[in-house]
């Protein structure tokens, strides 16, 4: 397993668009993915997971990744986070 | 189905007999008086039935094939948004899809339906509930509204389950004001526009679906009233203002005639507009300006058109990056150039080049964090350091151009430099055409937005060079009174009606004509009927703004003469605060409009 902090730069935090983005990454790989966040951990590969943790700009998240491509697939999540999700 | 209202936030008498007035937030104009017709959210009721292990297999097939309908039913509500409603609405509906197909949710039903043995009804209900519960309590608005989607979808998905099918709420029998906690988008959507005079909701804001739904389906909307669905019952009578957000209960006789004034004058402003759509924007004295569309997608050109636009003055290109995670290559531009300027032909196009950077990143384009954005690396300063990008984009223009009714127009111009600049590239990429004997119009007209206050000191220069002007107000605020418009703390030094802005529009105009070239506003500022007469005044040619606004500014253009606005115009410029122009602007409109709907409050 693992994992990677990383701070929600973008404007609206994990709404719709960008928590289908989250999902549809993960969804591609094999590995496991969840997503912590206060104590709360869900599921990454779920859109109503993601939006559960109800995210803002600026929050703090924990990718964890679990499973064979695990380093690849939280490469691409860290960087789909820093880009902000390619929105704003 | 069960009933159960959510619970009030305050306990409140429910009728004590007298008027009631409550404020929310006009959400959709218009001005209504009717019954209640009281919409209690439906809340279905299931029963976890113990299902025998043979079962199973039935109850995931029945799982499968509701899974499939509901689907369905959402591609239809999606297809009806987008028809009769435009994209916003249309886009809750692809949140619902995306929602439904939810392979987590969906697996985790598969296999508790397999090991607990329930029905699957009540386990759909159980997963989407515990998620519709957590999202009711977050923070944040626009994750609760989030809630709300899962709701919709979980209803509809346990309707297809029990075959009932797509139903939808009871519709009432005869005309009345819906009074509803919340709405769900599949509600609004479906509801009778003949028998729904107008909707009010306890939730929500002027984003909230109910308010994007309402606003395009026209019928008039106040929402976030609080507990209102709780301080009414049904066959109540109410009064709505969609204009200035008041709700009245149990109106008194002199309430209810006043409000049936101002409906009476409403309705007739109204259908006088429907009047004026084919009619010029030209002043009680004979002097036309032309009201163009703003939009973001080639068939917001036909809504322009509907509502009695003579042309496109400002195409936001960006819209077209913002909207996907690759760069659009030039054919596919091209292909929405060309779709809005057939739309338009022989009227103009103007589309501007792409505006991203600022508050608009674009990730494939690479930007980077910056500390000041807005003064930072955005519009023309990406497209002149990303050649690629851009001739890519000027070439699609220029293909799109052969009808003869398309121009360039460079957003974020600061100096000649960079104007001087952008015209090399077109002039490469239109010799390149040329090469290749793809047809253009070699007539094609360039202008800049003016936007940043150093254009307009040179405002004399740049009209030498360039074909037209068209300011935008909004960054042009921004620039001169140097506040962020998207900075709550700063918003009230963000005036459009600042006497320093108002100088500079009238630099500009002045600069523009001198050397012959017209001038156009594209920001919202001439949206705005308070600033017509003054915009007039100071001899602007055109008025570029959202489809929907054209209407009223024609009304309140063909209300006025051109003498008196140049007598308005001439005594704003002289007085020295921005509220005092303001007063002044919206007295002198009153006077001579009394009718404006923003005067019915």
């Amino acid at each position: 397993m693992i994992q990677k902090e990383v701070t929600l730069l973008n404007r609206l935090g994990l709404h719709v668009r960008p928590a289908a983005q989250f999902t549809k990454i993960a969804g591609r790989y094999k590995s496991d993915v969840f997503l912590v966040r206060d104590g709360m951990r869900v599921n990454a590969k779920s859109i109503m997971g993601v939006m559960m943790l109800a995210a803002g700009k600026g929050s703090k998240l924990i990718i964890e990744c679990i499973g064979e491509d695990e380093a690849p697939l939280l490469n691409e999540l860290v960087q789909l986070v820093e880009n902000k999700f390619h929105e704003d | 189905m069960k009933i159960s209202p959510p619970k009030p936030t305050v306990s409140h008498p429910l009728y004590t007999g007298g008027e009631l007035v409550l404020r929310g937030i006009p959400a959709s104009p218009g001005i209504s008086i009717g019954r209640v017709h009281l919409l209690v959210p439906e809340t279905p009721v299931v029963q976890p039935r113990k299902i025998a292990p043979g079962e199973v297999p039935g109850e995931l097939v029945k799982f499968e094939q509701a899974l499939t309908a509901t689907a369905a039913a959402i591609e239809r509500s999606k297809d009806r948004a987008l028809s009769v409603a435009g994209i916003a609405a249309a886009k809750i509906f692809d949140a619902h899809l995306l929602i439904l197909d939810d392979v987590v949710f969906q697996d985790d039903v598969r296999a508790r339906v397999t090991r607990e043995q329930f029905c699957v009804d009540y386990i759909v209900n159980d997963v989407l509930g515990h998620a519709i519960d957590v999202m009711d309590k977050t923070e944040g608005e626009l994750f609760r509204e989030r809630a709300a989607d899962i709701r919709d979808v979980r209803n509809r998905l346990l309707r297809f389950i029990s075959g009932k099918g797509d139903v939808m709420p009871e519709a009432p029998a005869e005309p009345v004001v819906l009074v509803a906690h919340d709405l769900s988008p599949t509600d609004t959507l479906h509801l009778d526009r003949h028998l729904i005079e107008a909707i009010a909701a306890d939730t929500g804001g002027l984003t909230s679906h109910t308010a994007i739904l309402a606003r395009s389906l026209d019928i008039p909307a106040v929402v976030g009233v609080t507990d209102l669905s709780w301080r009414v019952k049904a066959g109540d009578q109410i009064v709505l203002n969609g204009n200035s957000g008041k709700v009245i209960v149990h109106p008194s006789e002199s309430t209810l005639e006043e409000y049936r004034a101002k409906q009476q004058r409403y309705r007739a402003f109204v259908s006088s507009l429907e009047n004026l759509k084919d009619l010029p924007a030209q002043t009680a004295d004979g002097h036309e300006v032309q009201l163009w569309g703003n939009i973001e997608l080639p068939y917001e050109a036909e809504s322009v058109l509907g509502h009695g636009g003579t042309g496109v003055g400002l195409f936001r290109s960006e819209f077209m990056f913002l909207t996907r995670e690759t760069v659009p290559t030039e054919n596919e531009q091209f292909d929405t150039y060309d779709r809005a300027a057939e739309i338009l032909a022989p009227r103009p196009l103007v589309i501007r080049t792409f505006d991203l950077g600022g508050d608009k990143l674009h990730g494939s384009i690479n930007l980077k964090e910056e500390k000041n954005p807005f003064l930072g690396y955005r519009a023309i300063r990406v497209s002149l350091t990303r050649r690629d990008l851009f001739r890519a984009q000027l070439r699609a223009i220029l293909r799109a151009s052969s009808r003869g009714n398309v121009r360039i127009m460079f957003p974020f111009i600061s100096g000649l430099e960079e104007l001087r600049e952008a015209k090399a590239v077109v002039a490469e990429a239109s010799a390149e055409l040329d090469r290749l004997r793809i047809p253009h119009d070699p007539q094609l007209k360039i202008g800049i937005m003016v936007e940043i206050p150093s254009a307009v000191v040179i405002a004399d220069h740049l009209a030498e060079e360039s074909d037209f002007f068209s300011i935008g107000t909004n960054d042009l605020t921004q620039y001169t009174v140097a506040a962020d418009r998207g900075n709550d703390m700063v918003s009230n030094y963000y005036r459009s009606f600042h006497p320093a802005v108002l100088r500079l529009i009238q630099q500009t105009i002045r600069a523009g004509h001198k050397a012959k070239i017209p001038v156009a506003i594209c920001g919202e500022f001439g949206a705005n009927p308070v600033a017509a007469p003054l915009l007039l005044g100071l001899g602007i040619d055109e008025i570029s703004t959202n489809a929907t606004a054209i209407p009223e500014i024609k009304k309140t253009i063909r209300t006025l003469s051109m003498a008196d606005c140049r007598k308005i115009a001439t005594r704003a410029l002289r007085m020295k605060t921005a509220a005092e122009i303001q007063t002044y602007l919206s007295g002198e409109l009153k006077s001579r409009l009394a009718d404006l709907p923003i005067w019915f409050t």
